[in-house]
């Protein structure tokens, strides 16, 4: 047998393995799913949160590697944390400030294709990702098991990280960059809307 | 393998971690105790993100640490099943099961290289405490020996893929992916403490 | 030769895990005891309902399964029953003060069991339902929503339980993959298996044909046994008819299998309309419990040999002895049975 053929069977296999739950699921009771499914939802129920995170994806097909990995690697975990706060209810002032802010710092870093170092993005990227995970945190439904909303949260999240990376390989072709830079002048554009929102 | 494959498969396999989340620990297939052992361990999910973070980080250390890691692992698993099933004590211990994955997760977006001991060690004691808890369910839960059984077939299947994809992926782009599996997990973990010590717990 | 030799090592240690797995199922999973019953409630006139109710048998005694319908029915006439297959066919009628739609109908006994009971409700001027009941939740309402497998996906589940179950059939299929040593050899096998199992099933559920229970099962063993000694000409390096050509056995056996799956599809009853259907999707069951089981092997033999796992020869050729001394163990216990003992 070839080799090629082996590997589909196998890594068919272990999608099928991770599937299975779906089977499982048809007897669940609807409280966990429900938790499962508005994690999911939660993250893209914001134009403000979807516009900052595919920004990150961006920026990070802009500064290319290292960035181009290390920030879908820290921005689930730091947000994890902002997360933490918000889910133990420890306050942070100016959240939806900083969510629309945050829009608006990523757009301009995008528009002006700003090259900071890995730290200084990394920090940039973080401490936004704070307030969004906080926001997220505050807002998990009464009754939802945690631990559903948390997965169904993460892998939304990571998601539009994917999307805005997928998108940002555009970078690499003719025009690509300049459409880019638009798609950065949107996210701008729509973070001063919210952010004009957030304080008026 | 081609890129092209390696590109497929991510993506599927990403689309088919999705749905792979339930909670209640048991659920009844209809198929019998060993059916519903089977199921147990994928909708446990702090049990299914264990094995998922520990597979990964084995098997992203080559041939050599996976394979020990997963003798280690199901061994330990074993063992602790056997004994949670014999002592059968009504606990959960959420904490604990979330701290291992967060952990796990976390060592794997790290991505340092480590001896095989260690990645080892952290398998004996992750399947120490997860079969454990895993065997004092299948007591309480009236699935008994043959549930155990299942989901200890299970668990190995499971590791043993797992373990082997991290193996074919510890190269290039696709090692990316696995560290950014890994930040997920601790994500989730982290979210999943939060939620455990929010007031009115 | 050096590759097949190592291919043939990693199959047969994947093999391994799996009939270790095998084995610790409940002994009431083998042998096929798990035929689902077949519940069918057709309104004949205002109020009054017809049943034929198929209950299986465990052990070769009925099982203690009944059927339990709201309040307001009674039984009208005296319950009839008779063997029939590998079961009962018990008749009887009844009348209820309202509609039975929105009303609840229950098998008492179910919760202590691990059978289906596949649930057919015919009222006048609606669509036929159809539902399956599991010891988990052993009520429907009629009429519904959502609740567990329903319609259509009804039968493919069924058919999926069924396989899944059959540690025959299964056992079968690994010492197919135990002989097999190429991936065209592979998918010629497997689907000639299909194919032939498909034709009796077809046959059997339309009622042209059928099997006696009793030698089935003992031919089904006998297939499985056949297997054993071909496994180790294949460790030795020798060759046979059915090592060159995997799929002439397939197909000769798999028209055997395919009576046995024809045990869990109950037709009696059904309407005619509803056979073709029920046959497809059954089968399509079938074959997606007989995928999942073909694929997971074959990933964890890929995965023994991207960890560079080598089993010591004991517990590579485990695999083959289990197949051969199970299929053994099978042919004589069910001639036994076939000779009244």
């Amino acid at each position: 047998m070839t080799n090629r053929f082996r590997y589909s069977a196998f890594a068919a296999t272990a999608t099928l393995a991770l599937l299975w739950p779906l089977f499982a699921w048809a007897h669940e009771e609807t409280g966990q799913a429900a938790g499962f499914v508005s994690g999911l939802t939660h993250p893209i129920s914001g134009l403000d949160h979807v516009l900052a995170m595919v920004a990150v994806g961006f920026w990070g097909a802009q500064l290319g590697a290292p960035a181009l990995w290390a920030l879908p690697v820290a921005f689930p975990v730091v947000m994890a944390l902002g997360g933490m706060l918000g889910l133990m209810g420890i306050p942070l002032p100016g959240v939806e400030i900083g969510i629309a802010l945050s829009a608006v710092a990523l757009g301009a870093m995008v528009v002006g294709e700003a090259k900071p170092g890995l730290p200084i993005a990394a920090a940039l990227v973080a401490f936004f990702a704070i307030f969004h995970g906080h926001a997220h945190g505050t807002e998990l439904p009464d009754g939802a098991s945690g631990l559903y909303y948390s997965i169904g949260f993460v892998i939304a999240t990571g998601l539009l990280h994917a999307a805005g990376i997928a998108f940002g390989m555009v970078h690499e072709r003719p025009n690509g960059p300049v459409i880019l830079r638009a798609a950065g002048g949107l996210v701008l554009v729509g973070g001063l809307y919210f952010l004009w929102r957030a304080i008026g | 393998m081609t890129n092209r494959t390696r590109t497929l498969t991510a993506a599927v396999l990403g689309a088919g971690a999705i749905p792979g989340i339930a909670d209640a620990h048991l659920v009844n297939t209809g198929f019998g105790p060993f059916y519903d052992g089977i199921s147990h361990l994928f909708v446990t999910a702090p049990d299914i993100l264990v094995v998922v973070a520990l597979g990964l980080l084995a098997g992203l250390r080559g041939p050599t640490t996976g394979r020990t890691t997963l003798a280690v692992v199901i061994v330990a698993w074993t063992v602790g099943g056997l004994t949670g099933l014999a002592l059968a004590p009504p606990v959960v211990w959420a904490a604990a099961t979330t701290v291992t994955f967060l952990a796990l997760g976390a060592a794997l977006a790290v991505d340092r290289e480590v001896p095989t001991g260690v990645v080892a060690a952290l398998g004996l004691g992750v399947g120490l405490l997860h079969g454990f808890l895993n065997g004092a369910e299948a007591a309480t839960s009236g699935i008994g020996l043959v549930g155990l059984a299942g989901s200890l077939s299970a668990l190995a299947v499971m590791a043993t893929l797992i373990t082997a994809l991290a193996v074919t992926w510890a190269q290039g782009w696709t090692r990316i992916v696995v560290r950014v599996a890994g930040s997920w997990i601790t994500a989730i973990g982290i979210l999943m403490l939060g939620w455990l010590f929010r007031p009115g717990a | 030769m050096i590759s097949r030799g190592l291919s043939t090592t990693c199959r047969a240690a994947a093999a391994c895990v799996v009939v270790v797995a095998a084995l610790a199922l409940p002994a009431s999973a083998l042998g096929h005891e798990l035929d689902p019953g077949f519940l069918q409630v057709t309104e004949s006139e205002p109020g009054v309902y017809a049943i034929t109710f198929k209950v299986p048998t465990a052990g070769g005694r009925r099982m203690p399964l009944q059927p339990m319908f709201p309040v307001g029915c009674s039984e009208t006439s005296p319950m009839t029953s008779r063997p029939s297959g590998t079961g009962f066919l018990e008749r009887w009628q009844i009348s209820c003060d309202g509609s039975l739609l929105g009303e609840t109908i229950r098998i008492g006994g179910l919760e202590r069991t691990y059978t289906d009971v596949m649930i057919r409700v015919e009222l006048a001027e609606e669509e036929p339902l159809s539902y399956i009941v599991q010891s988990v939740d052993p009520s429907v309402i009629v009429g519904g929503e959502g609740q567990g497998s329903q319609g259509a996906l009804a039968y493919a589940w069924l058919g999926f339980e069924h396989i899944l179950l059959g540690i025959d059939h299964l056992l079968f299929v690994l010492g197919l993959l135990l002989i097999v040593q190429n991936r065209w050899m592979l998918v010629k096998t497997v689907t000639s298996f299909t194919v032939a199992h498909s034709i009796t099933l077809a046959i059997a559920t339309l009622g042209f044909a059928s099997a006696p229970a009793a030698p089935l099962n003992a031919a089904i063993a006998l297939s499985i046994l056949f297997l054993g000694p071909e496994i180790v000409r294949v460790w030795r390096g020798e060759t046979s008819l059915t090592i060159q050509h995997p799929w002439v056995v397939a197909f000769a056996f798999g028209l055997l299998h395919g009576f046995g799956f024809a045990s869990g599809l109950t037709t009696i009853g059904l309407p005619s309309g509803e056979i073709p259907l029920a046959l497809l999707l059954f089968n399509v069951g079938v074959e997606l419990g007989q995928l999942v089981f073909v694929v997971v092997i074959l990933a964890l033999e890929r995965a023994f040999r991207v960890l560079e796992i080598y089993w010591p020869r004991w517990a590579e050729m485990f695999p083959g002895y289990a197949v051969g001394s199970l299929g053994a163990f099978w042919t004589i216990q069910r001639t036994w049975m076939l000779l009244g003992g």
